[in-house]
């Protein structure tokens, strides 16, 4: 069982890097980079979305990770 | 009038006639010149000084001189631009001194080179194997230059396949504690981004003596007091280790749990952030 503090550090993580991934693409010159960044920023999104299904569930399953 | 208000006018005007002219005949390092060039300099400039000092007594007689060879030189130059064939004649061609590797000796005679001076200057460009030139080429001022044989050149990132990110030139956007608000206009930000990128290192504005942004958006700063050591921008490498961060992270959790939908889904994760990282090496590493 993976403990739902690390699983929520990873997710926070990831929430970081997805917002410094859309800072760079609103900030990038090509219209290369841009789309670079987005599709990079949806990836993230996505995996985070998992993180977060999976945090709920864990909290569910052990009620003295809930919080926070 | 007294001698020394003569020479005194005299050599304002001479100094304000030689600036204006050197405006004129554009810029050359001294290296590049020609040795015609440099003798015609030298003359113009012993000329402007035998004016300025009264040795020419005519006024008259010595800014004629002076200036027929200023007229000499600009039409010299006109016409080595306009052709080819009188550009040849005055400023000379290249000699090819060294082509697949050996030594043309001939040339080397022609141009009055012995092999110690060939040496000599190959050693000046730090190339101290003759076996490493594939070609040297003596140019029309008397400098070597040298193309080394392909093994000996420097590997560069075409070689080895690869993709790097474009280098744009980086622009300067504080210079001695003034903002230069069109640097800033050319790199497609302002002010206000100056202002919180500053605020961001905790440094303020007055404490800076050169500012640049390179192509990627990072800003650098020196300061004034030169005991204060400033952190180097590193957002990026930071961004790729957290993402590596996150990606054995994930993979851990698959390890680490016993529930088969639940390890899938843990390796999914980690195999997209490992696509991410993939595509935005190129950015965030080179």
């Amino acid at each position: 069982m993976t403990v739902g503090s690390q699983v929520k550090q990873t997710s926070a993580s990831l929430k970081g890097v997805k917002a410094t991934l859309d800072i760079y693409s609103a900030q990038s010159v090509t219209e290369e980079d841009r789309k670079l960044f987005e599709t990079n920023s949806e990836k993230i999104e996505r995996v985070i979305t998992m993180l977060e299904q999976r945090i709920s569930n864990l909290e569910f399953e052990e009620p003295q990770y809930k919080g926070l | 009038m007294e001698e020394w208000t003569i020479i005194l006018i005299r050599s304002v005007i001479m100094f304000l006639i030689i600036v204006t002219f050197l405006r004129f005949i554009g810029r050359k390092q001294t290296s590049q010149m020609t040795y015609s060039d440099f003798v015609i300099g030298i003359v113009l400039g012993s000329t402007a000084t035998l004016i300025s000092f009264n040795v020419i007594k005519n006024l008259a007689l010595g800014l004629i001189g002076f200036t027929a060879w200023v007229v000499l030189l600009v039409v010299l130059n006109y016409l080595s631009l306009k052709s080819k064939w009188f550009h040849d004649l005055f400023h000379g061609r290249e000699t090819i001194l060294i082509k697949h590797g050996k030594v043309l000796e001939d040339n080397l005679k022609e141009v009055k080179y012995t092999g110690e001076e060939l040496l000599s200057q190959l050693r000046r460009k730090n190339i101290f194997n003759i076996a490493d030139v594939e070609f040297a080429v003596m140019e029309a001022n008397g400098e070597v230059s040298a193309m080394l044989k392909s093994e000996q050149t420097p590997i560069t990132p075409k070689h080895l396949e690869w993709q790097v990110a474009a280098n744009a030139e980086p622009q300067t956007v504080i210079l001695d504690g003034n903002i230069m608000d069109e640097a800033l206009r050319n790199q497609g930000l302002n002010r206000q981004w100056l202002q919180i990128e500053l605020e961001k290192t905790g440094i303020s504005i007055e404490n800076v003596f050169i500012g640049q942004v390179d192509a990627n958006g990072d800003l650098y700063v020196d300061l004034f007091d030169d005991a204060i050591q400033i952190p180097k921008p590193t957002t990026k490498e930071l961004l790729y280790a957290t993402l590596k961060k996150c990606e054995a992270d994930l993979e851990l959790y698959a390890l680490s749990t016993n529930q088969p939908e639940v390890k899938k889904k843990y390796q999914d994760g980690a195999t997209e952030l490992s696509e991410v990282l993939q595509s935005l090496r190129i950015k965030l590493k080179r």
